[in-house]
């Protein structure tokens, strides 16, 4: 893992990405992931508040037309958290909270499909037999979210080695 | 300006028991924490209202989605207080750089563009009634707001880059972007 760590640091991206004084370089790639965190996660919060309650009038069903913007925001952070990924893999891969924070947005993922193939099945499961399950469902995936950005942001204080 | 800018650093630091709170173990990540999910709040309530006053989800009533509306306002004010936390903790890194002048302008302008929006189109977008397909004003101010928060965003990620340093010789101009040599009381 140590040689891979080596090499992948050495490679021209991954130099690019951490020393170019370029603004379009790590800070380009930092305010992307921050843009796509926002949608990622504020758009399945919205949809997890109205399953919760607010809004009652929004039809739960039509909340999927979110989804594309929602999912938008999701490939934007998966591409830019893999340049991040590239310009710092020692410092990512070595720190346990990073596995956590995979492990919040596997989840949240998992809860987002969920919730959609429960709430695009019924006109609103929120009111009916399915309530209880959704709703759990939604609270989970607010959760999953806060929890997600939470590890991310602690990556900056919990890391053990900068580079290889 | 740069007079207002030397006294308000003073004053933002002169609450101690927040810097102290901000400089233990968690305070500062802990903030930052809250700052980004008060923002995905706010993207997440806000933008999916602007995206429906531009034609997302035409199905859905403006005025039912408009109940979000407030849980923006709660990420708005999560992110002013956490906000206020990092200013009183280190206000001259903030009130002396240009970035976070920029992130301010941007936050008040949407505000402006806010208030127009519930000044002249609110009651026509929302009333019982009113048609799916919002007015081309109200589609000009969504495409603002949904451009204004994508630059309070950059604007604040990018303050950690424009990190101001001590003023040269030739001093601050109107608007300090660096810091003043002042007497540390």
């Amino acid at each position: 893992m140590h040689t891979f760590f080596v090499w992948l640091e050495s490679t021209g991206f991954s130099i690019w990405v951490r020393e170019s004084p370029s603004l379009l370089a790590f800070p380009a790639i930092l305010c992307l992931h921050t843009i796509g965190m926002g949608i990622v996660a504020g758009i399945n919060g919205a949809i997890g508040l109205r399953i919760l309650g607010v809004g009652s009038a929004v039809p739960l069903a039509e909340m999927k037309r979110f989804l594309p913007a929602m999912w938008f925001g999701f490939w934007l952070n998966a591409a830019s958290g893999v340049a991040l990924l590239i310009a710092y893999p020692t410092k990512a891969l070595t720190n346990p909270v990073f596995y956590l924070k995979l492990g919040l947005i596997a989840t949240a993922v998992l809860l987002a499909r969920s919730i959609e193939r429960t709430t695009s099945r019924i006109d609103d499961p929120a009111a009916g037999p399915l309530a209880g399950r959704v709703k759990i469902l939604a609270a989970a995936s607010l959760a999953s979210w806060a929890g997600a950005i939470t590890s991310g942001r602690l990556l900056a204080y919990t890391y053990t080695r900068l580079m290889s | 300006m740069a007079g207002f800018q030397v006294w308000l650093v003073s004053a933002l630091a002169s609450v101690k028991p927040v810097a102290r709170l901000m400089h233990t173990h968690w305070g500062w990540p802990a903030a930052e924490s809250l700052h980004f999910i008060g923002l995905s709040l706010l993207v997440g309530c806000i933008g999916s209202f602007d995206l429906r006053l531009l034609g997302v989800g035409k199905r859905i009533p403006i005025a039912a989605l408009h109940e979000l509306i407030p849980w923006g306002l709660i990420g708005f004010a999560i992110n002013v207080v956490t906000g206020l936390l990092f200013l009183m903790t280190e206000p001259d890194q903030y009130i002396y750089n240009p970035s976070f002048h920029f992130k301010l302008l941007f936050i008040a302008i949407a505000g402006l563009n806010a208030s127009a929006f519930y000044l002249t189109l609110y009651r026509r977008t929302t009333a019982p009634g009113a048609p799916d397909d919002a007015p081309r004003a109200a589609k000009i101010v969504a495409a603002t707001s949904l451009c204004l928060w994508i630059a309070v965003i950059v604007s604040g990620r990018l303050l950690t880059f424009y990190r101001p340093g001590p003023c040269g010789p030739e001093g601050p101009g109107v608007l300090a972007e660096c810091i003043p040599r002042v007497r540390r009381f």
